[in-house]
């Protein structure tokens, strides 16, 4: 199957089996060194990549669904500002997650604050299906709870929860600031 | 590095008679929702299967929520993220407790309703709530050249095992049908991740209707993810009849012949789940009587 995507910036067209899992293709086909590992269906959270601007589970996302999207690795991810924000709140801490589970966890903490500061046109759009129109508008703010169960789909226990909540924060801090000063 | 691995043809139907066209051509074509499911199997890829797939996220029929007086449905491709979103207005209480401890954020975003209650052989949390909500799924089967349609209630699709007992072999998912006539008391809980810890979890929801000092209307599943799919109309009934507070005695005999009846009918379950269920039986009752005693 043939497939017209953007990985990271460059515009790809890539010949693959149509069922094999975007991990795969990102480790397999594109070289992407940010994924480590195919954890197949262990849900180990390690293979995150932002589809279309939101975060997903790479081993769960088919070939065949992959057509015209924009895939960000962290690769590229960590050469952006949005990146710096949450870098520095790592280092504010002390603290920063092991080599295996760095890349996933910082793509988590991104999903988490673009929630938060509603940086996104539609962040209630689902990556593959459009919204149905009949719901409204939610304003919804994601509490403490909300943010364990986000950072929790990362299986990795080289940090403490609280810790990565306060990471959350700081790095919350850090990207409201910098939307100030740019208004 | 996969040579030989023959890459399944993917069908992309647009509208339902599209989608009818492609099943009766290709009977044993996979039909795919979400994929979460089907994605996290270990033998999911590199696999021999020379199936095709239908894949149903082009179809805007099934992805539409409604809402009238007397229900709310929704489509089968609606994802739980959606629904979520959807908002108390339209949805019961319970079920958007139901549906914020389904995973995380990022992949109830790819969830279906449809693929939820679908998957063969694991019960979810969607399932039990909606078994109590008296929710209906319409199907659309493909038999023998033909589609026919039917209303079947959520908790009749499972067998006691919890097991999807269809008894088709290809069948469609459109819509889901949940009534607005809900108690007014509801619970759910759950212990530990279906998927990640099946062994060790309960999901249990729980829904009465309170008129002045009598219960009514009790509704209850207890969901031991791969083993059972309980409902129990006998001891619904003797809670049906009981009067508020219900004295704490009353709640322990329940809780037991309940743990008993579970254990009769379903020999896998372990006791670390049949004490947690036990438990939350219990917990949700007390929580019954400690409302009723505050008003």
């Amino acid at each position: 199957m043939k497939i017209e995507c953007t990985i990271d910036g460059k515009a790809l067209s890539l010949s693959v089996n149509s069922n094999k899992p975007l991990s795969l293709i990102l480790m397999e086909d594109v070289g992407n060194r940010s994924l480590l590992c195919h954890c197949k269906g262990e849900a180990c959270g390690n293979c995150i990549v932002l589809l279309n601007d939101e975060a997903v589970l790479s081993c769960v996302v088919p070939a065949f669904r992959l057509k015209e999207a924009t895939i960000t690795t962290f690769e590229s991810y960590q050469k952006t500002r949005l990146c710096r924000d949450i870098e520095r709140a790592y280092q504010r801490n002390g603290n920063t997650p092991c080599p295996n589970c760095y890349a996933s966890k910082t793509l988590i903490i991104e999903s988490i604050l673009q929630n938060l500061t509603s940086t996104r046109p539609n962040r209630m759009s689902t990556t593959m299906l459009p919204r149905p129109k009949s719901t409204a508008p939610a304003d919804e703010a994601l509490d403490e709870k909300d943010i364990i169960q986000e950072l929790s789909l990362n299986t990795c226990q080289c940090m403490h929860m609280s810790e990565l909540v306060q990471i959350v924060e700081t790095a919350l801090t850090f990207r409201r600031r910098k939307r100030v000063r740019r208004n | 590095m996969y040579e030989g691995i023959r890459s399944p043809v993917i069908h992309a139907p647009k509208t339902l008679n599209e989608f009818n066209t492609t099943a009766l051509r290709y009977p044993t074509a996979r039909i795919w929702a979400g994929g979460t499911y089907i994605m996290s199997q270990k033998d999911y890829y590199p696999s021999d299967s020379k199936d095709a797939i239908i894949d149903l996220g082009g179809m805007e029929e099934l992805k539409k929520i409604t809402r009238n007086d007397r229900f709310v449905e929704i489509g089968s491709m609606v994802t739980a993220s959606q629904l979520l979103y959807a908002g108390k207005l339209i949805l019961p209480e319970i079920l958007q407790e139901t549906l914020e401890t389904l995973a995380s954020q990022i992949v109830r975003r790819q969830i279906t309703i449809g693929g939820s209650l679908c998957v063969p052989d694991v019960r979810l949390s969607l399932s039990t709530t909606l078994a109590i909500l008296d929710a209906s799924a319409e199907f659309k089967f493909y038999q023998g050249g033909k589609v026919s349609n039917h209303w079947i209630p959520i908790a009749r699709l499972y067998d006691k095992g919890g097991n999807l007992a269809l008894g088709a072999d290809k069948a469609l998912m459109t819509r889901i049908r949940i009534g607005l006539d809900y108690g007014d008391y509801h619970k759910f809980v759950t212990v530990e991740d279906p998927i990640r810890n099946s062994d060790k979890c309960v999901i249990f929801a729980f829904q009465a209707k309170r008129t002045q000092n009598s219960l009514s209307k009790v509704q209850f599943c207890m969901n031991f993810p791969t083993k059972a799919f309980h409902m129990s109309k006998d001891i619904e009934a003797k809670l049906s009849s009981l009067t508020l507070p219900i004295h704490p005695e009353r709640v322990n005999t329940i809780s037991y012949e309940l743990v008993a009846e579970i254990k009769k009918q379903h020999g896998t379950i372990t006791e670390l789940q049949l004490e947690r269920g036990r438990r939350m039986f219990e917990s949700v009752l007390h929580g019954l009587n400690s409302q009723t005693l505050q008003t």
